[in-house]
């Protein structure tokens, strides 16, 4: 008899997924059009960069340390958060199909910061408002979509509402906006990118996606239970209600402040949970710690092609799908589909 | 597990779905609910396991109101079998036999050794182990539903309720279902199950909970509440309750005849009246035996005689009782030990006219 558990990683698995964001990470830090830095140079500016020593090679050690390194952070962060929190949402609305903005928030996350750079806000102001206009859309979905009985159907349909209401308040920003100096601004920070990312924009938002990463970890277990029935689930003897809405927070905090990061990044949240599905079944014990590894390491290779491939940069969203779609759909006929 | 006066409506001063309903449970017994579809068989589960809310009245838990029971503690004592439509497939059998454990760890605790163990004894038990590692969508209508009874089992409950637990399955499975219910029961968990074959509730259940419309219920011995009346009342169907021998042992069933027309009155049967009979029982399983004592214990009250001998060569044990009293209760007793796994049970009626004859056999008591 097997003590082990079905659906759960193998050390092998696990060793693999704990490695893979550091050695992506690593490369990702060598590559850029500055020039490739090699290893040897690399672990000089690293040596000075933790000791805070004086930097013998002065370019080498800016493009590293305050150029690629929060970037590539942020990239880890992002992509983990966003693979988490659609692992997340598809197992709420036991729904395959669900994303992260299942529930208006990354419409609202969006809007917030357009609206934002129509107002000429700096980069703090823009992202703090897009959280902002986030977290009034998940509450907006909930107080909607929550009538006399919580029904998960009527809360989605809810968020496809809002999502839409803030798509359209989105378009009428464009319409307003300058269209010299403005729209293009909106429209280029809507295809999303990470190219403005510093330590202070990270500072703000790190601690919510991490925490939130953190919290739907450990719950990790529990989130199976989500796609009980009502009665099946209470039977367990959770507390399906707060489960349930301790899940949607999270996730829709870390969509809004991945967002608020980088602009609308699609894919990463539909794309990452499924290639897990895919490799290790449906137990979140497994696809959650999977997702938020290959999430990150996901996000870190399609950012460094983006900022590679070609001068300028080439909008992330763009690269997530070229690199993504076809990625899948060979997977997907690999394995024989997708089942939830 | 009992419920008192338990009322409920779904909206207020609405249809009353369950007026009245009283019931109650012992451990090691098999209870099964009766009725129409739609007479409110599922609400019944839904509200006596705090789901839905009463409107009145209370279910109770070893004499504490479940509502006060938090919800950890309440449901390592409570396990529940839902129909096995309503399942979701996305899972192994194993990791869906693990969210049975739920109760037994912390909010953010993952599953240990101990409860991988348990799943895997549980899933051993009901002969599903080979299936371990296969999705629930691949597998049969019947292996689900012991997986969901698995499922349930996990938690290591005392009281098991089940939803339909055998509709939509063949013969076989049915079997399987049911039989796991006996030999459950006979090791001390209770089982509620709701169900539409009244056959299944007299040939596995103590006690029976009957809709016999308008949300009134009657509760009672099986073989007093699953009789031709009173399924003419809650079903609108005139049906005849036959013995079928078996080499082993007799089995009854209902049959359904034919619809009943309302205007007619069904007529009573009059069980009152004394009889003697002997029953006769063998049994191979030990659990069993302990059992049979304490049927017979409850029942000393028409006990003549007993005579008991093991019979080491096959391993069973014979019993022999002559019983004098109420027919009532001689069907009572007969049916109780029917419905225990692994016993063979027929009962003999003297003729009613004997004592007038003056036969051989006199009995005082015996009018």
């Amino acid at each position: 008899m097997k003590s082990h558990l079905a659906g759960t990683l193998s050390r092998q698995s696990r060793v693999l997924l704990i490695l893979l964001p550091f050695v992506a990470a690593f490369a990702a830090l060598c590559i850029g059009r500055y020039s490739f830095i090699s290893p040897a140079q690399f672990l000089a500016s690293a040596k000075e960069f933790i000791l805070g020593l004086k930097p013998q090679d002065g370019n080498t050690y800016t493009v590293l340390w305050s150029i690629r390194f929060p970037r590539i952070l942020t990239a880890l962060l992002v992509g983990a958060g966003l693979s988490a929190a659609g692992c997340a949402f598809q197992g709420l609305f036991s729904n395959p199909l669900a994303t992260p903005d299942t529930l208006g928030v990354a419409s609202g996350a969006s809007f917030g910061a357009v609206l934002g750079l129509l107002f000429g806000f700096d980069l703090i102001g823009v992202q703090l408002l897009a959280i902002l206009m986030g977290f009034a859309a998940i509450v907006l979905t909930y107080v909607t979509g929550a009538g006399r009985e919580f029904r998960m159907n009527t809360v989605v349909l809810a968020g496809i509402m809002i999502g839409s209401l803030f798509n359209a308040l989105v378009s009428l920003v464009k319409y307003v906006a300058d269209a010299e100096s403005q729209l293009p601004a909106i429209t280029y920070w809507l295809m999303g990118s990470l190219a403005s990312t510093g330590y202070r924009s990270l500072a703000m938002c790190a601690p919510v996606i991490i925490v939130g990463l953190i919290i739907l970890f450990a719950l990790r277990w529990r989130l199976n239970l989500l796609p009980l029935t009502e009665d099946e689930a209470r039977a367990t003897g959770t507390n399906i209600m707060a489960l349930r809405l301790v899940t949607a927070v999270c996730a829709a905090a870390i969509t809004a402040a991945c967002i608020s990061l980088c602009g609308q990044v699609g894919w990463v949240g539909l794309l990452i949970p499924h290639i897990c599905r895919m490799k290790y079944g449906n137990n979140n014990m497994s696809i959650i710690p999977a997702s938020i590894s290959l999430g990150a390491v996901f996000m870190v290779v399609v950012d460094t092609a983006a900022r590679t491939l070609s001068a300028a940069e080439i909008p992330v969203s763009i690269l997530t799908a070229i690199i993504g779609a076809p990625f899948f759909i060979a997977l997907m006929r690999k394995s024989g589909g997708w089942r939830l | 597990m009992s419920v008192n006066n338990g009322v409920f409506s779904y909206e207020k001063n609405g249809r009353i779905i369950l007026n009245e309903i009283n019931f109650s449970t012992k451990e090691g017994e098999i209870m099964a609910i009766l009725g129409p579809n739609g007479a409110g068989k599922t609400t019944l589960l839904r509200c006596m396991m705090g789901f839905l809310k009463w409107n009145s009245g209370t279910s109770k838990l070893d004499d504490t109101d479940i509502r006060s029971i938090p919800a950890r503690e309440l449901w390592k004592h409570v396990a529940y079998v839902p129909q096995a439509r309503q399942a979701s497939s996305a899972y192994s059998v194993q990791e869906t036999v693990m969210l049975g454990r739920g109760s037994h760890f912390g909010l953010l605790a993952q599953p240990s050794e101990k409860d991988i163990k348990k799943v895997n004894e549980v899933m051993e038990r009901l002969h599903i182990a080979h299936l371990a590692d296969k999705r629930c969508s691949e597998i049969s209508g019947g292996e689900l539903q012991m997986v969901l009874i698995a499922r349930a089992l996990a938690s290591e409950p005392q009281i098991l309720i089940l939803d339909e637990p055998e509709s939509n399955l063949d013969f076989r499975n049915q079997l399987l279902v049911l039989n796991t219910m006996s030999e459950l029961a006979v090791e001390g968990m209770s089982c509620i199950f709701n169900t539409h074959f009244p056959s299944h509730a007299l040939q596995r259940a103590a006690k029976s909970l009957l809709f016999c419309g308008d949300g009134k219920t009657l509760f009672g011995d099986t073989n007093e509440i699953v009789t031709e009346e009173n399924i003419e009342k809650a079903f609108g169907v005139k049906a005849v309750i036959g013995e079928i021998e078996t080499p082993e042992t007799v089995l009854h069933d209902v049959l359904p005849i034919k619809l009943a027309d309302l205007n007619e009155s069904a007529e009573e049967k009059g069980s009152n009246d004394k009889r003697l009979a002997v029953v006769a029982i063998i049994t191979g399983s030990y659990e069993s035996g302990e059992k049979i004592n304490r049927l017979m214990h409850e029942y000393a009250r028409c006990i003549v005689g007993r005579m008991g001998m093991p019979y080491h060569q096959n391993g069973v044990y014979i019993i022999n009782v002559i019983l004098d009293g109420a027919e009532k209760d001689i069907q009572t007793l007969s049916h109780k030990l029917s419905i225990l796994p692994g016993v063979s049970v027929k009962t003999t009626y003297a003729k009613k006219d004997s004592s007038e004859q003056g036969g051989a056999l006199t009995f005082e008591q015996y009018i």
